[in-house]
């Protein structure tokens, strides 16, 4: 069966999940929390494993950084590749590690050409230790940087032909920064070479509790909104349809309602399929 | 151009003195990078210290949580296995000096993350005995056992906050020192108080000092070995002699 849409995985919805029938249905989780020894959790994600295929997404590779990734990260990663057998592996062009700590978040950088050279080098660090290219997501960017001489979209393309990595494309990712940094979402959607997209993602966001902000959050507790299920089908309208993903961390709700969630995407993406002979 | 390693640089020093920026649009980004890093950090705590939370509520949990990941913020991705250092630090929160069983109750918190994640093994199961063990062979821990000593009695604690624990159990809770055994027998962590005599056998390096350690302390070694063995406390040799 071809991967369709897909839920983020939630141990709470485990047996649900087990039982789910839903034509295309998969499931992603974040990588960082089965990068373990061994327990249950571990073997409930290889029952999972098992019926549905899985997208490893992790929150913690750093790639933008200019520390190289950990090797005993890779070492992890690489175990837990070996076990579950993913379609996919990803994470996103951003940093995290400062000063031996690990920043839970997404940090900005300027899209400069060094910041390419050090990005090219830690994603091939990354696809060596795992012996199979990787997909790299667009972040939600928050402030305007200055000093940048690539364009998220150039940037993210030579990326993909310098590593040969393709791109997670998270729409509400895209819509959240053209909010805040003002700039046409639909003009960056179409300038998503189609042929690098692996998969997408698609969430909800929040205006920030500080309402002097005037900033969007990608905040993952909500249902996707309209604009960015309308994005998202102006893009699946181009490029044709991909694995595309509801992701929910926060405020999360019965597996039955996201599974309606996710059903919307499924049809939206089965509309787009290729009719067999 | 900038560097881009001056540009980290610089970047996380703002991030960690919030004033340094003159930029409000900087500013605004900060606080939500911060903000959003810090939840993910305290929403971790919450998960792994979980009884220590429903002992204080949440508000005065999240305050100690808040201080913890200002002054011990993550240092890798795994975020379920954050909070190594969180029991001495409720132990010294000023706040929680009323319950001073709070620290105790986070360090059995710590031990049952630990036992969760520990690698897989083949428990030591009576059914493995039959094919005989020699005392004087190595004992050798599943790789999920844990064992402390608590000043409070922290594992009853603990026992009473579980699902299905008796309603009356918080209160039959007596004030004393406790010897906690934690295991993981098939797919669920499971916490015990143990008496010393046990915990004398726990420290045996063979089987033949086990015994001779517990029935020094007055024990029923059988007893206790079965009971050991039900919990799941000792890793099985493979058949290729292999040990964890």
């Amino acid at each position: 069966m071809t991967m369709t849409a897909g839920l983020g995985f939630k141990l709470e919805h485990l047996d649900e999940a087990l039982t789910a029938r839903n034509p295309g249905l998969w499931f992603e989780v974040h990588a960082e929390n089965y990068m373990v020894d061994g327990g249950p959790r571990l073997r409930a994600l290889a029952a999972l494993a098992e019926r549905f295929a899985i997208s490893l997404h992790g929150v913690g590779l750093s790639l933008a950084s200019v520390e190289p990734p950990a090797q005993d990260h890779l070492r992890r990663l690489r175990a837990l590749s070996d076990l579950i057998c993913p379609a996919s592996i990803s994470d996103h062009l951003a940093w995290q590690k400062w000063e031996g700590a690990h920043h839970s978040d997404f940090l900005p950088f300027p899209r400069t050409r060094q910041a390419l050279d050090i990005t090219a080098d830690n994603v091939a660090r990354v696809q060596d230790a795992l012996g199979r290219p990787i997909l790299v997501e667009n972040p939600s960017l928050y402030v305007d940087l200055p000093g940048h001489e690539l364009d998220e979209a150039t940037f993210l393309s030579e990326l993909a032909r310098r590593t040969g990595c393709g791109l997670l494309v998270d729409v509400n990712n895209i819509f959240v920064s053209a909010a805040n940094l003002r700039f046409s979402p639909e003009t960056r959607v179409d300038a998503i070479p189609a042929s690098l997209v692996g998969e997408i993602h698609l969430a909800g966001h929040r205006p920030d509790p500080d309402p002097a902000s005037g900033l969007l959050i990608d905040s993952h507790d909500a249902p996707v909104s309209d604009p960015v299920w309308r994005l998202y089908q102006r893009l699946i309208e181009r490029i044709g349809p991909r694995p595309t993903l509801i992701e929910r961390d926060d405020a999360i709700p019965p597996f039955n309602e996201l599974l309606l969630e996710r059903d919307r995407a499924h049809r939206l993406l089965e509309q787009r399929m290729p009719v067999d002979a | 151009m900038l560097d881009a390693a001056d540009f980290q640089q610089a970047f996380g020093a703002m991030l960690a003195s919030p004033g340094m920026s003159g930029d409000p649009a900087m500013r605004r980004a900060l606080a939500v990078h911060r903000n959003t890093a810090r939840k993910a950090a305290r929403d971790a705590l919450f998960a792994n210290y979980p009884v220590t939370a429903a002992l204080v509520g949440d508000n005065a949990f999240s305050a100690c949580a808040s201080s913890y990941v200002e002054m011990l913020p993550p240092r890798e991705a795994r975020l379920c296995l954050y909070g190594d250092r969180f029991g001495p630090f409720v132990d010294a929160w000023a706040p929680f000096v009323e319950a001073p069983y709070l620290g105790a109750v986070a360090a059995v918190e710590r031990m049952v993350t630990e036992a969760l994640f520990a690698a897989d093994w083949p428990a030591l199961d009576p059914v493995g005995l039959t094919r005989g063990i020699d005392p004087g062979a190595p004992l050798r821990w599943h790789p999920a056992t844990r064992t402390g000593k608590t000043l409070a009695p922290a594992g009853s604690l603990w026992l009473a906050h579980q699902p299905g624990a008796d309603p009356d159990a918080l209160d039959e809770v007596v004030w004393k020192q406790e010897l906690i055994l934690v295991t993981r027998p098939g797919d669920a962590v499971e916490v015990r108080v143990i008496d010393v005599p046990t915990r004398a056998f726990l420290a045996g390096a063979t089987l033949a000092d086990a015994a001779a350690n517990a029935s020094g302390e007055g024990g029923d070694v059988a007893a206790i070995f079965a009971a050991l063995l039900s919990a799941g406390a000792f890793a099985a040799e493979t058949q290729q002699g292999e040990n964890p």
